[in-house]
């Protein structure tokens, strides 16, 4: 059937809701037409005011997958058809993509059919057809940009991530497949391995323009150009890639299989029909369970493929989507951010999460406090098998973390500050500055705040899952051997207090630093944290507390501020936003290497990362005087700094200044703010991202038990709509002006004081 | 078949064009011709005959023909003295700004102090970051597309085009530098190393230069030397002793956005 019959309607859609009464009685029987359809991945639904038991009489279709076949009895019809939109939206596929065949087209019905089958058999791809806050669009090929784009398109399904190169083009990209967790080199060389290619098709030339759209809400990059292309790295079967391309038959290859060996295998399946080619690859460690793999997903073919991978990102977005309604260009940025973090993390076995995630070769792949600190919340409160699997990262590498702590001279575990594959520290020695300087690297040896870093991403864990076997077995330890560490690592003046010596805290500009806030109160909670613990021995509990209390950590009370540390407020007073150009930017190049550690500029949130960590350990009421103090003093010249910032000043209730550092953390990677884009997406500023939402913004706050909402709501925004998961229950959380409600089965929402508590119904 | 073109007259400056004139001729496989002008009438001085290369002259007036000469389709690169006198203050003379400004092609600057016996070997290309400028030095490869020697890209990071984070500088001045020669270099030169200092580029470029044991220094310009523009190849003509290659670019220098400028960014 010409398409050009069906005006309006020449092109794939992956739903049809059909009108029962207005379209029967039928010339002949659908069935066969419709079983295939659905073979080929179309849902189909009717829905009838005459009840359901008269359609199953004259279509006696039997839909094994993966498309459904669904009667709907409801009425009137317009609640059938909005009813079978959601489910359609449940299963990834929005109301672009529907078609809903209305009173005047039924007598088309069977031609509409016809034609979709067409298209099936044929290799249509589906349309790119997600909305603009669903969706990223790459016009053409600007060299200078290219590689940035192809960090922004990157795919992932959490063990595998792709860059989203172009299918052909010429030199100017730097196409790359990463594995989680495979490294190659040693030391400080350590890199992620980089794999065999599966979406380059091979021509040096682009013969033509193109254009590139990543579906958010399916994981899907779709091309325009030479060829026309769909492409996905399957969530719902990690480590499977799948291509669909059509075009000129010159630039694909033939049909074939073949495997590529190497750390990890890849294993191909090439099916070229005409002038489409259907891709499908697996990639595993071991070569014979790759091919396994490979043969049973070409079995299943392209549309079963994408079929059940579009349900497995409509089941992660139903529970980690946020809505802002009032900021169109925040919403989609959010969603950016929400896509990557989703596909940078595994949900089994263990995950080394790199500072760039699998979207690019940047930092090496190596895994610093980013991933624990930053990234972890989000997967906690949204996906906890994800999280779980980053912890486990950290509870494998145990082993190496107490040789390090002995090798120091300390009990415990320390963790490296960059770490990979074997757990030890792989930072590299010296760096060449912007400056022309080669300095030496001493973040490997003094930035130990990562060792109460990871003890608190577990107790986050923890706090927000309720996971018993994780709290009595692997966070037990980690918290345990963390505070152990701090507990052999505090100096005691005769006085009797507690030092902490020779550190680095979040704000590197300031190295070999004493009593560096964040460090000794992050010490502090996790010797606290740690001795409240079961099991622990009663005289090791009562030494943790009493190191704890111990513990300088550089509160003056007259002043309400914290010193970030000692020395601190002896430092040449430097105000660096009114004197730098612009903010974000390198505080350190900007007043130079010699006077940047003589003078009060800060890198990124440290004293100030207490506030947003563990508040609980902070004076009360300090927050104010203390973000007065430092947030002019801070350059941002850390990525991961806008967004703590953001969340802060939401929580001190100065809503125009938070948007402003939320809106920086929301470019970050959107407008390459970096210009390091290139080498990989920021996991850590999405991460903080998410957690200026969801901590600043909803004021969500698990503590003690208890799931507490304290909303600060700009007056541009009319609804926050955050999803969560607590203590297995997924939840939304709808925050207007007014008032919070909760959609979750079994939890509801009651004023707590000042504050909103979600409770059990 | 394009030639290398020098300049000569009887001044000190001479010498070290000729020198320079066929030190650009063997790195880019060039034929080495002079010119010379005679302004008032008169002869061509003995020396310039005897120079051992082929030799044009040129009568009226000296920056004409200068300019009529570096512009024939013959002309691949054209080199004059930046001035006639060392104690000059002047980072042109008269000659070399008329020159300079109105040819629309490379012209080799040389200084009255030039080395006349260094080899060509390492080239210094000063690289503003900007799409435009980044052209300039393109020059070099379609010349000479074997050519022996170094390129050392250097970007000066000035105040307002710092980048917005370090992060951790063992990665990021890695990250950053290679994504800024695929941006800023992309001209398949083979290895081209990229230095960065931080500071103000007019001063930093002659002193760099020097440090790195440079031999050219490559500007891209867009011939327009009043003040208030050029300040970079005007400190770079006053204080180096190098000969600079003056790549005319189209004035238009608007900053790309990316690398080197910031976008997202709060101002004060």
């Amino acid at each position: 059937m010409a398409s050009a019959a069906l005006p309006g309607l020449d092109r794939r859609f992956e739903a049809l809701v059909i009108d029962w009464d207005a379209a029967a009685p039928w010339n002949g029987d659908l069935s066969p037409l419709v079983e295939e359809l659905c073979g080929l991945g179309l849902d189909v639904a009717f829905h009838t005011a005459a009840g359901t038991a008269s359609v199953n009489g004259l279509l006696p279709a039997r839909c094994p997958g993966p498309g459904r076949l669904t009667v709907h009895g409801d009425r009137p019809a317009p609640d059938a058809v909005s009813r079978i939109l959601a489910e359609c939206w449940a299963r990834g596929i929005g109301p672009e993509a529907v078609l809903v065949v209305g009173p005047d087209r039924t007598r088309l019905v069977e031609r509409i059919l016809t034609d979709q089958l067409d298209r099936r058999r044929r290799g249509d791809p589906p349309v790119p057809s997600p909305p603009p806050d669903w969706r990223l669009d790459i016009d053409g090929s600007d060299p200078q940009f290219s590689r940035v784009y192809e960090s922004l398109l990157a795919l992932g399904d959490g063990r595998l991530g792709t860059r989203g190169s172009p299918l052909v083009g010429d030199g100017d990209h730097t196409p790359s497949v990463f594995h989680i967790g495979v490294y190659a080199g040693t030391g400080p060389d350590t890199e992620l391995a980089p794999l065999p290619l599966w979406s380059r098709l091979g021509a040096e030339e682009a013969p033509g323009p193109y254009r590139r759209t990543l579906d958010l809400r399916t994981g899907v990059l779709s091309g325009e150009g030479p060829l026309t292309s769909v492409r996905f790295s399957s969530l719902a079967r990690p480590g499977t890639v799948v291509l669909r391309a059509g075009g000129s038959a010159a630039l694909l290859p033939p049909h074939g299989r073949h495997t590529v060996p190497g750390p990890v295998a890849a294993a191909f399946h090439d099916d070229r029909r005409g002038g489409v080619l259907d891709r499908i690859g697996v990639y595993h460690p071991d070569a014979a369970t790759a091919e396994q793999a490979r043969d049973a997903a070409a079995r299943a073919g392209f549309e079963r493929l994408l079929y059940e991978h579009r349900e497995a990102w409509a089941r992660r977005w139903a529970v980690a989507d946020i809505r802002i309604d009032g900021d169109p260009e925040l919403q989609r940025a959010v969603r950016f951010a929400l896509f990557h973090l989703m596909a940078s993390v595994t949900d089994e076995g263990e995950a080394a999460v790199g500072a760039r995630g699998l979207t690019g070769p940047g930092y090496r792949g190596h895994v610093f406090w980013d991933s624990d600190v930053f990234v972890l919340p989000f997967l906690a409160a949204t996906h906890p098998a994800a999280a779980r699997a980053m912890l486990e990262y950290r509870y494998r590498r145990l082993p190496a973390a107490r040789t390090v702590a002995r090798r120091y001279g300390h009990s415990g575990a320390r963790f490296p500050w960059e770490s990979a594959g074997e757990g030890v520290d792989v930072t590299p020695f010296s760096a060449r500055l912007p400056t022309g300087e080669v300095i030496r690297v001493r973040t490997g040896e003094m930035e130990e705040h990562i060792t109460a870093d990871v003890a608190w991403s577990a107790a986050c864990y923890l706090d927000w899952t309720g996971d018993t076997a994780f709290a009595g077995t692997a966070g037990r330890d980690l918290i345990v051997e963390t505070a152990r560490y701090w507990a052999s690592r505090v100096r005691y003046d005769a006085d009797g207090t507690g030092h902490i010596d020779g550190v680095i805290g979040p704000d590197e500009y300031h190295e070999a630093v004493d009593d560096n806030a964040y460090t000794n109160v992050m010490a502090r909670w996790n010797l606290r944290t740690a001795a409240e613990l079961d099991g622990v021995p009663p005289g090791e509990s009562a030494s943790w507390r009493a190191a704890a209390a111990a513990l300088v950590d550089g509160y003056q009370p007259e002043t309400g501020l914290y010193q970030q540390f000692a020395g601190f407020f002896d430092l040449e007073p430097v105000r660096i936003a009114e004197i730098a150009p612009r903010r974000p930017i390198a505080g350190d190049l900007l007043l130079g290497l010699d006077r940047s550690p003589r003078a009060q500029v800060v890198k990124q949130a440290d004293v100030l990362m207490l506030y947003h960590l563990v508040p609980d350990e902070l004076a009360p009421g300090t927050l104010l005087p203390n973000l007065d103090f430092y947030e002019p003093r801070t350059s941002h010249g850390s990525s991961l700094s806008p967004a703590i910032h953001a969340s802060l000043l939401a929580r001190a209730g100065r809503l125009d200044e938070a948007l402003t550092w939320l809106r920086v953390a929301a470019r970050t990677d959107l407008e390459d703010i970096t210009g390091s884009t290139a080498g990989g997406l920021h996991l850590a500023t999405m991460g903080g991202l998410w957690q200026a939402l969801v901590f600043g913004f909803a004021g969500v706050r698990v503590t003690g038990g208890r799931l507490l909402v304290d909303p600060r709501l700009p007056s541009a925004w009319h609804l926050l709509d955050v999803g969560l998961r607590y203590r297995g229950v997924p939840l939304r959380l709808r925050i207007g002006p007014d008032a919070v409600t909760v959609e979750a089965e079994s939890l509801t929402v009651r004023r707590a004081g000042d504050l909103w508590e979600v409770v059990p119904r | 078949m394009s030639i290398v073109l020098a300049a000569l007259d009887t001044s000190a400056t001479a010498e070290p064009v000729l020198a320079v004139a066929h030190r650009i001729g063997k790195a880019f496989g060039l034929p080495v011709e002079v010119l010379h002008v005679l302004a008032g009438g008169g002869r061509v001085p003995e020396g310039l005959a005897a120079v051992g290369v082929p030799l044009r002259v040129a009568y009226g007036d000296v920056v004409d023909r200068l300019v009529d000469a570096g512009s024939s389709d013959d002309v691949a690169v054209l080199v004059i003295g930046a001035r006639g006198d060392q104690d000059d203050p002047r980072p042109l003379g008269t000659t070399a700004v008329g020159v300079a400004t109105a040819v629309d092609k490379p012209v080799v600057v040389v200084p009255p102090g030039a080395d006349t016996h260094a080899a060509l070997n390492r080239v210094l290309v000063p690289l503003e970051g900007t799409r435009l400028t980044s052209l300039a030095p393109r020059f070099l490869i379609e010349l000479g597309p074997e050519a022996a020697y170094e390129v050392v890209a250097l970007h000066v990071l000035e105040p307002d085009s710092l980048p917005a984070v370090t992060d951790q500088p063992q990665h990021e001045q890695s990250v950053w530098a290679r994504e800024f020669l695929a941006r800023y270099c992309p001209w398949g030169i083979g290895p081209v190393r990229l230095v960065t200092r931080v500071g103000r580029t007019a001063e930093l470029v002659p002193a760099a230069a020097h440090e790195l044991g440079c031999d050219l220094i490559v500007l891209g310009w867009s011939r327009e030397l009043h003040r208030g523009r050029a300040r970079v190849v005007r400190t770079v003509l006053e204080q180096s002793p190098l000969p600079v290659l003056l790549v005319p670019v189209p004035p238009d220098r608007r900053t790309a956005p990316g690398v080197g400028a910031v976008r997202g960014v709060v101002r004060r």
